[in-house]
């Protein structure tokens, strides 16, 4: 059929399908800045104006547009960025920018009504828009100034809010009450310097994002905005049974139907083994996946793959693929999965080094220092607590995807959406039988990862599909899938025992932790070993013990997620400190201030729970902490959350309002900085004609900024502006090797590789530039504004070096390579506040503030630095609030969709302000450490710490959702 | 075989109820709950039956009597400062703000979502649902028995009093896990509540729990919901009481 609208103010008629969707027909003419989240307008990320209005596309047929008008952002097409682009690059709005465009529209037919929108008529507009990265925050203020920019107003540079520090650095001070917040729009990152840290160019600044003008553009960047011609479009036929053996596959109806190209199952694809986990070679045991099983082990698990002419095509085909099960009892729960008879999920014998197979115990963990069953024998008193932690989901608004094809060299090329390109190239080669230098990875943008993306999870069915078409094959994953299939939190039994000495002093602690890890091992053991470092580090104590099982059972796969195993961890060990705590009768803060890590403390257990650990006694010096701004991060955030009302009864009960109780809570968090002697990154620089730089690096910016920053620290080496560094990441072709984006690595690992490769190149330079100069000694020679300066004044400038190294004389590329792996993981620190208000009656908890100081170092860019700590709150404000994977008893899950799964969106947010506390950090680039993951950590016990001081109830286990408040409270009485 | 066989866009009321008399025909409004499903749950074809051309948008003030077309949406009727303030709120909190700009009055009637706080809004202001060809018939009524190849071309609602709307789910914009929505006009009090039935139910504010069965789920057990709802009812009668 064809239809005829307005598009982008032209006269246009389409032809389409019935069943096309209008983003699908949009996507076809090239606007690929309309975007897939889903298919039923849960994401917002398709939205377009439709006759002015903000509307979703991918729950809309193309047909029902017929003879409207419809305007997508590459109407705003010009070589200058409309005021609403510009305040969004401005104010780091985007992080991926995967739905800015849909932001953007809107917040342009919002103006268009109204040009002065309070700041709840701008969240209004944002509330059909989610996004997992922000936290609005940004989002809102770019709104409020390109609103002023319309209105013809000038707006401030935007920019951190530099305070005076509280304390020495050091030492605690008592917080005035008197002593008001500091007041400033939630999107600003409160910055406190050091004054250990030197004034720095492009280092510490708030630049703009370099990936910025292609996604305020809405310009092609992500892995499905590319044109592959032929390209078929493969599809996964996934288990309706938790638990089966597939007893025989008639795929003779499917490979029958036109159109379609290839059917794929165990009976046609190699049997090879492997763990689907993104981490350095070699990938820890067991290898317990095969591209296609001859068994099924949870709802979702891979059956058969297709690929066909369309997606129509390619469903009619997983229809027609007759498959005979044999369905099986199924375990979900991790303490069933270990008892006598639970049903054996991995009972094939080409799976090895499985703990104890017939309990399902796929990794036994442990470690100890010191001896613990001394410490609780000596110590005065012992505590013992029992959490549960349940499972949740990245929920990345760009779903996975891959594009695989051969090139003309007949190699594999798989474009995809991934935080590990080089462990997928090395991880994927087996698996389609051709050699690592055969395949190509190549990592465009990411519409977020969150770690989920720390895994091959799709790559090998779209290149074996490729392999057998001789054609592109896409491979994308639809919402359910990303909840079925995809990766989640592991959820964990924790039991903290504790021994303490009357005056508050730790004795002994033992975490055991039971992890849960579904059918498949990929980041089992790392991830609870995670666990046991983080919930072990944060306090000084003589003896320390992790015991630790990880059981296979029949839920979807728990992965990386960001966190990674601390989110867990410390939500277990400020729940369970809070409460040691109260039975003391101590100052919750005081107690744990008493025991926590201070500059020069020993991270006695981290080396026994690395991914290289080591055994007692092999040890000569153990790692130390070397900076900490934690008792800044304390005065800071006290102050911001106004901590001195937990003493005011007015406060917490108050007397308008019968049914509410209102608590304020604290988390000490502690995380670490990329994984010490594993974690490796490369970088190479080389200039061009006119003094610009080229950097290519293996890692991989999911949205982070990680571009921003790594390009920041080579400008500040080089004495150029970051708009000279053209970055590009990552192709495992082009790039130097990197691991990838994980373990809150990339600042720090990849960022110093690239501080040391400017350096090498800035050697080269002085010594052209003292040769043009006249100059005897390079060395006196400085970088700045984009020239070499020599001690007598004069200087040449970069772009005259470039020309005459590369065409005049003694020609040479200037050009360098580094790389680094690290010996140190120097945690950074964060104290985090919750402020709630609990409905008594009906157990409804309403988070109202959430305030994060965190002591990451240098925070190279303040404004991505501030935004990575309001995206990682706001995922784990979900993790203590409202997210959780919900069954019904043949493991098949009730909630695989945004709205049912319930994701924080921007009408409902709870204030937040972020406190940047630099301290310095000699081990990492200009003193940074990392900050991506820390945020996670502490939300969750700061929010159950205040139910506490709230109500007075204790909740041990996760979500805080109002059901299990309110029992919570009944029991309490 | 594709999941939408066809698509129809009818000039008039009659030639759509022609086309909607066929079995393997849906009605869209909006189509956001509708087209998905079609394209992607159902293992046969349908053919879809848009309602857009049917001059159905209209919102029309008389009196203390508004009709609000079936087509209208509620992203509009949200905007719509004729209308009483509550039912303006409830339009606007039914969805976030791009669905709301496409979702209709009418399809959230033939929906019937047990937990739509619209639809308790609407049995609150006393709904009147006007069908074509049919006699009109009390939402309370219609949600009870469905809509089946009916048409939808308005809802009736009585403006006067005032309103009142309690809610408990997970975070501040969730879709309440109980609602209960009240209006006291001259006749007395009118109270609707969400989340304790198949569909949205009108109740007797001096026993609003009475007789009712709900079923459980993952965001609240059958007693937990009879307890808030129990707790919520009080809240919105009191608050239209006072």
């Amino acid at each position: 059929m064809n239809i005829t609208l307005t598009l982008n103010g032209l006269h246009t008629t389409l032809e389409c399908e019935p069943f096309d969707t209008l983003m699908v027909v949009l996507r076809r003419q090239g606007l690929v800045s309309v975007r897939y989240g889903s298919d039923t307008g849960e994401t917002g990320a398709s939205a377009v104006l439709i006759d002015g209005q903000l509307i979703n596309t991918d729950c809309m047929l193309a047909a029902q547009a017929d003879g409207h008008d419809v305007v997508t952002i590459e109407s705003f097409n010009e070589p200058e960025l409309h005021p609403i682009q510009a305040a969004f690059a401005a104010t780091g709005a985007m992080q991926s920018g995967y739905s800015t465009p849909a932001s953007i529209l809107g917040t342009w037919a919002l103006l268009q009504d109204n040009p002065s929108p309070s700041e709840d008529e701008i969240r209004d507009m944002l509330s059909g828009i989610l996004d997992r990265e922000t936290a609005y925050t940004k989002p809102v203020e770019a709104i409020l100034r390109a609103a002023a920019v319309l209105r013809g107003e000038t707006t401030e540079p935007f920019g951190p809010l530099v305070l005076t520090p509280m304390t020495d650095g050091r030492n605690p001070v008592d917080v005035d009450p008197d002593d008001p917040r500091p007041i400033a729009s939630a999107a600003i990152p409160r910055l406190i310097p050091s004054r250990d840290v030197p004034e720095m160019f492009v280092v510490g600044k708030p630049e703009v994002k370099v990936d910025a003008l292609r996604l305020v553009k809405g310009n092609a960047a992500f892995t499905d905005d590319f044109e592959d011609r032929g390209q078929l479009i493969g599809k996964v036929l996934r288990s309706p049974h938790a638990h089966a053996n597939i007893i025989e596959i008639d795929d003779g109806a499917a490979v029958a139907l036109p159109g379609v190209r290839a059917v794929l199952h165990y009976k046609n694809t190699p049997r090879i083994k492997y763990a689907s986990g993104g981490q350095s070679w070699p990938n820890p045991h067991p290898h317990d996946q095969v591209s296609f099983d001859t068994k099924v082990r949870h709802v979702g698990d891979r059956v058969a793959a297709v690929a066909a002419d369309t997606a129509e095509i390619a469903d009619e085909a997983l229809r027609l693929i007759d498959v005979t099960y044999e369905v099986l009892p199924a375990v979900f729960d991790e303490l069933e999965a270990m008892l006598d008879g639970a049903p054996v999920i991995h009972d094939e014998d080409d799976t090895t080094e499985i703990h104890d197979r017939n309990r399902n115990i796929v990794h036994h963990i442990g470690a100890e220092r010191g001896d613990v069953d001394v410490g609780f024998a000596e110590a005065d008193r012992v505590f013992e607590h029992t959490y549960r932690v349940h499972q949740v989901q990245p929920v990345p608004i760009e779903n996975h995807i891959s594009v695989a094809w051969l090139d003309p060299d007949e190699r594999m090329v798989v474009r995809t959406a991934t935080q590990v390109p080089f462990h997928t190239r090395r991880m994927l080669a087996p698996l389609i039988g051709m050699e690592i230098k055969d395949v190509r990875i190549i990592k465009p943008r990411i519409g977020g990862g969150f770690g989920a993306k720390q895994e091959m999870l799709i790559e090998d069915i779209a290149a074996h599909l490729a392999r057998a078409t001789r054609l592109p094959v896409k491979v994308e994953l639809n919402r359910e899938e990303e909840f079925m299939s995809s990766r989640t939190r592991h959820p964990q039994t924790l039991t903290y025992k504790t021994g303490v000495n009357k005056d508050g002093t730790l004795v002994a602690q033992e975490l055991r932790i039971i992890g849960n890890t579904g059918p498949y091992g990929t980041h089992a053991y790392t991830v609870q070993t995670v666990s046991g470092l983080r919930g072990l580090t944060s306090y000084n104590c003589p003896n320390k013990k992790f015991d630790c099982d990880v059981v296979y059972t029949n839920i979807p796969v728990p992965g990386a997620y960001r966190g990674y195993g601390a989110p867990q961890a410390e939500f277990a060990l400020e729940a369970h400190m809070e409460d040691i705590a109260h039975e003391l009768g101590m100052d919750p803060i005081e107690f744990k201030r008493k025991n926590w890590v201070v500059v020069g403390s020993e991270l006695d257990i981290a080396p026994h729970l690395g991914e290289r650990s080591v055994e007692e006694g092999e040890m000569e010096e153990y790692p130390k902490v070397l900076s900490s701004g934690i008792e800044e991060c304390v005065a800071q955030g006290k102050r911001a959350a106004e901590w001195h009302r937990t003493l005011d009864p007015v406060w917490t009960t108050p007397a308008d309002r019968p049914n509410i109780r209102r608590g304020l809570g604290f988390a000490f968090c502690m995380h670490g900085t990329a994984i010490p002697f594993l974690d490796m990154g490369g970088c190479s620089i080389k200039i061009n004609d006119d003094g610009s730089f080229n950097m290519l690096i293996g890692a991989t910016d999911l949205g982070t900024g990680a571009d921003t920053v790594i390009g920041q620290i080579a400008a500040e080496v080089l004495g150029v502006r970051l708009e000279d560094i053209k970055v590009y990441s990552s192709d495992t072709d082009m790039t130097p090797f990197d691991t990838g984006a994980y373990a809150s690595s990339t600042t720090y690992i990849s960022g110093t590789a690239a501080k040391l490769a400017a350096e090498k190149v800035r050697v080269r330079i002085k010594e052209r530039a003292a040769m043009l100069l006249d100059v005897e000694e390079p060395c006196t020679i400085e970088l700045r504004d984009r020239r070499a300066w020599a001690p007598d004044g004069s200087s040449v400038s970069l772009e005259e070096i470039a020309l005459d190294s590369l065409h005049w004389q003694d020609q040479e590329q200037i050009m360098d390579t580094a790389s680094y792996v690290s010996p140190e993981c120097p945690p950074p620190f964060a104290a985090q506040f919750a402020e709630v208000e609990v409905d008594v009656e009906t157990g409804q908890v309403t988070v109202v503030k959430l305030v994060m100081a965190v002591d990451c170092g240098v925070a190279i860019n303040p404004v991505t630095a501030s935004g990575q700590v309001e995206g990682g709150m706001i995922q784990a404000l979900g993790y203590a609030h409202c997210e959780e994977y919900a069954y019904d008893e043949s493991g098949r899950m009730l909630n695989a969709s945004l709205g049912p799964y319930k994701i924080y969106r921007a009408d409902e947010m709870p204030e937040t302000e972020v406190y940047l506390v630099q301290t310095m950090e000699d081990s990492g680039p200009f003193g940074a450490k990392a900050v991506a993951e820390i945020p996670k950590d502490g939300v969750a016990p700061a929010i159950r710490n205040a139910i506490l001081h709230a109500t007075g109830a204790r909740i041990d286990d996760l979500p805080f959702t109002p059901e299990r408040v309110f029992n919570a409270l009944t029991q309490q009485g | 075989m594709p999941s939408v066989l066809a698509y129809h866009r009818p000039g008039s009321l009659n030639e759509a109820a022609t086309l909607l008399s066929d079995p393997n025909t849906r009605a869209i409004g909006g189509g956001t709950v509708v087209v998905p499903d079609a394209r992607i749950a159902r293992e046969t074809g349908v053919e879809l039956v848009d309602l857009q051309d049917l001059g159905l948008a209209e919102v029309t003030v008389s009196g203390d009597v508004t009709s609000i077309g079936a087509m209208a949406r509620l992203g509009d009727v949200s905007r719509d400062d004729r209308l009483p303030a509550l039912l303006r709120e409830v339009a606007r909190r039914e969805l976030p703000s791009a669905l709301r700009n496409q979702a209709t009055f009418g399809g959230t009637v033939a929906l019937a979502d047990p937990d739509s706080v619209l639809l308790a809004g609407l049995l609150a202001h006393g709904a009147t649902v006007n069908l074509h060809d049919t006699d009109p018939v009390a939402l309370a009524d219609l949600l009870a028995a469905g809509v089946g190849d009916r048409i939808v071309t308005s809802v009736t609602v009585e403006t006067a009093g005032i309103g009142s709307v309690a809610v408990t789910g997970r975070t501040p914009a969730d879709v309440p896990i109980v609602a209960a929505v009240a209006r006291r006009s001259n006749t007395g009090i009118a109270l609707a509540l969400t989340g304790v039935a198949d569909v949205p139910v009108l109740v007797d504010p001096a026993n609003p729990t009475q007789g009712l069965n709900p079923a459980g789920d993952f965001r609240g057990s059958a007693e937990y919901r009879l307890h808030v709802a129990a707790v919520l009812a009080a809240r919105a009668v009191s608050e239209v009481s006072s």
